[in-house]
């Protein structure tokens, strides 16, 4: 039936998977730092500074990852940049990340409460220490959750990479599914990996948030 | 109740705008501090002093300006008019003054809040540590004894190791006591320390701050603890709308208030 | 200057179908909604797969299937229809959760204030509670009206004629001007949700307010 062929698609499949991972790794890595710069920036007094930050973060959030990833790989080579499939997928997507991520960290970083950024300036610490040991490590602590869940998505958007030439998990479905004309079953099996990587994910995120709601326990009483 | 008197001493500056005199001078100076939030002046022209070793208690209805007047003196309100002077360290309003100079007035200062606004990833000891390290530059053993000291004259050398989502406000505000002491300043700054705490809690708090008083700390302290104010205090300023309606010995003011203001505001405490 | 306005009239297919899918989700989202939140287990086990899995698996990997996959049990869609299709089930699935989110929401008081007042349980659920749940699922609505919208770019990979499938086609011709294609196209999208990202904006503290939570 349907699943009879899996066990031959699997091996493929699994491949395509792992470089889904990996593309989504990447991407991640790459991401986050600058998505906590471009927070930091975004809340500089610099005028200039904020005012790139702010486009490049409104630019990553309103234009669809799809084309971002096709202007990292079509469209630079028309400056002569050409890039290979997971480089500009991790172009594409890291700004993507960066840019959806540096909204996450500002939420992170304004929960912290005011009063404690001005017991530390009140001790004399430096603005940049403050922001150092103070407000990062516990903005970072709330941020966590979301981050998680900004994750799974980008997991989910390497199957957009599929545009680009990259041999991830929905390319190999469809190039078995062009091979043996058998697409229901082999994308099917294809969907049932996304869903065996995204739905424990997920759970484990809600059971982090459940925890950390605990022990970041509310304003002293 | 017993407080060093103000010893005629000259008040050695470690760095100062402008020359001092011989003479004894008040180790906290308030000139003319003004502070406008749009068009309404929150601070409106007030002047005080505090000779070293004395505690002023200013006291006052909600929204008279008392918490910015404090803020300003350690700067975390910047006045629109006026001069700050703290231990031979002058800032003036309107003047641009750099970092350092900003640093070093604060470093003669040490601030406790109505929130207490204790570090919560950090444990009560490493509270206290923080700033000997981050800003005094001691090494973590000598940061870390100095920090039991501290906490065993609080009273909370059981709780060095805690964090302190687990400690009760009183000891929270106690903690946060011990932290802003951690760096010797010259004078202490007390933003309403009780208001969020429960009588029996601000009880402790009221306690730690009477023995540091008697150990002779110089000391601003806003509260509306009246009775802290009539025995601790050596003078009080009465504030409301903005200015400093009445000042002098806590029990002439409470006993013979001259300001109606004043009159008003203590009928309405005894009237609770 | 005759690519672009050719890129251009893709517009009313890409709002189109954004506008399709949406309702679609909108309307399929109640019942499912309400059968996840059903006290029987027959009903709210399925939907509860259903929701997850909608969710899960990548809206192109069901573009995929629904074009693909479904044709070949005769099936037949046209790229257009597999794309409202496909969009429809991912929209159902997140509308049902921000629907649940938004009663979710709503004070427990609320529920007992209507029983209190002797409205009966449905007449409680309609006019005291949907509303406020409305008005605190809308701002996540709007949310993902906007990812929607962007999400509509995916259609191109099953042949559906819009934006991004005009970009792309444009691109091939002349690959020196296939960035400033590309990034047109890009914009475009982006001129195209950022309003709406603003009235979201406004939205989510309108609507807080008139809440009791």
């Amino acid at each position: 039936m349907i699943y009879s062929d899996w066990l031959d698609y699997l091996p493929q499949l699994l491949e395509g998977l792992r470089t889904s991972l990996a593309l989504a790794g990447a991407s991640l890595a790459v991401g986050f730092p600058i998505g906590l710069l471009l927070a930091l920036g975004v809340a500089s007094p610099l005028r200039p500074l904020s005012g790139v930050c702010i486009v490049l973060v409104e630019a990553g959030r309103a234009v669809p990852a799809l084309v971002f990833l096709q202007l990292a790989y079509y469209g630079l080579p028309s400056i002569g940049l050409t890039l290979a499939s997971f480089v500009a997928g991790t172009v594409g997507l890291g700004w993507i990340t960066a840019a959806y991520s540096s909204e996450i960290f500002r939420g992170g970083i304004a929960s912290v409460p005011q009063g404690q950024r001005e017991a530390s300036v009140a001790l004399g610490v430096s603005a940049f220490d403050t922001y150092r040991t103070i407000i990062i490590p516990q903005g970072l602590r709330v941020a966590l959750p979301a981050l998680l869940g900004l994750a799974i998505q980008i997991f989910q958007g390497t199957a957009l990479a599929f545009t680009i030439a990259l041999p991830e998990l929905l390319s190999a479905a469809y190039g078995i599914g062009n091979q043996t004309f058998r697409f229901l079953s082999v994308l099917t099996l294809a969907g049932l990996l996304y869903v065996a990587i995204v739905i424990p994910a997920g759970i484990l995120v809600r059971s982090l948030e459940v925890r950390m709601g605990r022990h970041l326990a509310p304003e002293y009483r | 109740m017993t407080h060093k008197d103000a010893e005629e001493t000259d008040v050695a500056p470690a760095s100062s705008v402008s020359p001092l005199p011989a003479r004894a001078d008040p180790i906290v100076r308030l000139t003319g501090i003004t502070k406008q939030y749009g068009r309404d002046a929150v601070v409106d022209g007030v002047s005080l002093e505090v000779a070293e070793g004395n505690v002023l208690a200013i006291v006052g209805p909600s929204g008279a300006g008392k918490s910015t007047l404090l803020r300003c003196v350690n700067l975390l309100e910047r006045p629109d008019h006026g001069r700050i002077e703290v231990h031979g360290h002058a800032v003036n309003a309107g003047e641009p003054t750099s970092e350092r100079q900003v640093a070093a007035l604060r470093r003669s200062t040490g601030m406790v809040f109505q929130s207490f606004n204790l570090f919560p990833h950090l444990t009560v000891l490493e509270n206290v540590s923080f700033a000997q390290r981050r800003v005094l530059g001691r090494s973590r053993q000598e940061a870390d004894s100095r920090s039991r000291e501290l906490l065993a004259r609080v009273g909370l050398s059981d709780k060095s190791d805690t964090y302190p989502q687990r400690c009760s406000g009183g000891q929270q505000q106690r903690a946060a006591i011990a932290r802003a002491l951690a760096l010797d300043p010259k004078v202490m700054l007390f933003d309403e320390p009780t208001s969020a705490l429960d009588p029996e809690l601000g009880l402790e708090v009221l306690t730690v701050m009477r023995e540091l008083a008697n150990d002779g700390m110089t000391m601003i302290v806003v509260s509306h603890e009246m009775h802290f104010a009539e025995s601790v205090a050596d003078e009080v300023a009465v504030m409301a709308d903005a200015k400093v309606i009445e000042q002098g010995d806590p029990k002439e003011i409470f006993k013979n208030p001259s300001h109606t203001r004043t009159r008003q505001f203590l009928r309405a405490i005894v009237e609770r | 200057m005759e690519t672009y306005w050719y890129i251009l009239a893709g517009l009313p297919t890409t709002l189109a179908l954004s506008v399709l899918a949406f309702a679609i989700g909108a309307v399929a989202g109640i019942p499912l909604m309400l059968a996840r939140r059903s006290s029987l287990l027959l009903l709210r086990a399925p939907a509860r797969v259903v929701i997850d899995l909608s969710r899960a698996i990548p809206p192109i990997v069901w573009l995929f299937i629904i074009f693909f996959g479904l044709a070949e049990t005769g099936l037949k869609f046209t790229p257009f229809q597999a794309a409202v299709i496909g969009l429809g089930v991912v929209s159902s699935a997140y509308l049902a959760e921000a629907y649940r989110g938004g009663l979710m929401a709503i004070d427990k008081l609320q529920w007992e204030a209507g029983h209190a007042l002797g409205l009966s349980q449905r007449d409680n659920f309609q006019y005291v509670l949907a509303p406020q749940a409305f008005r605190v699922a809308l701002p996540t609505m709007a949310t993902f009206a906007i990812a929607l919208l962007k999400d509509t770019s995916l259609t191109y990979t099953i042949g559906v004629n819009e934006i991004l499938f005009r970009a792309n086609s444009e691109a091939q011709v002349g690959s020196a001007s296939s960035l400033a294609i590309l990034a047109f196209a890009g914009a475009l999208y982006a001129l195209l949700s950022i309003p709406t990202a603003m009235v979201t904006r406004r939205l989510d503290a309108a609507m807080r307010s008139k809440v009791a939570q």
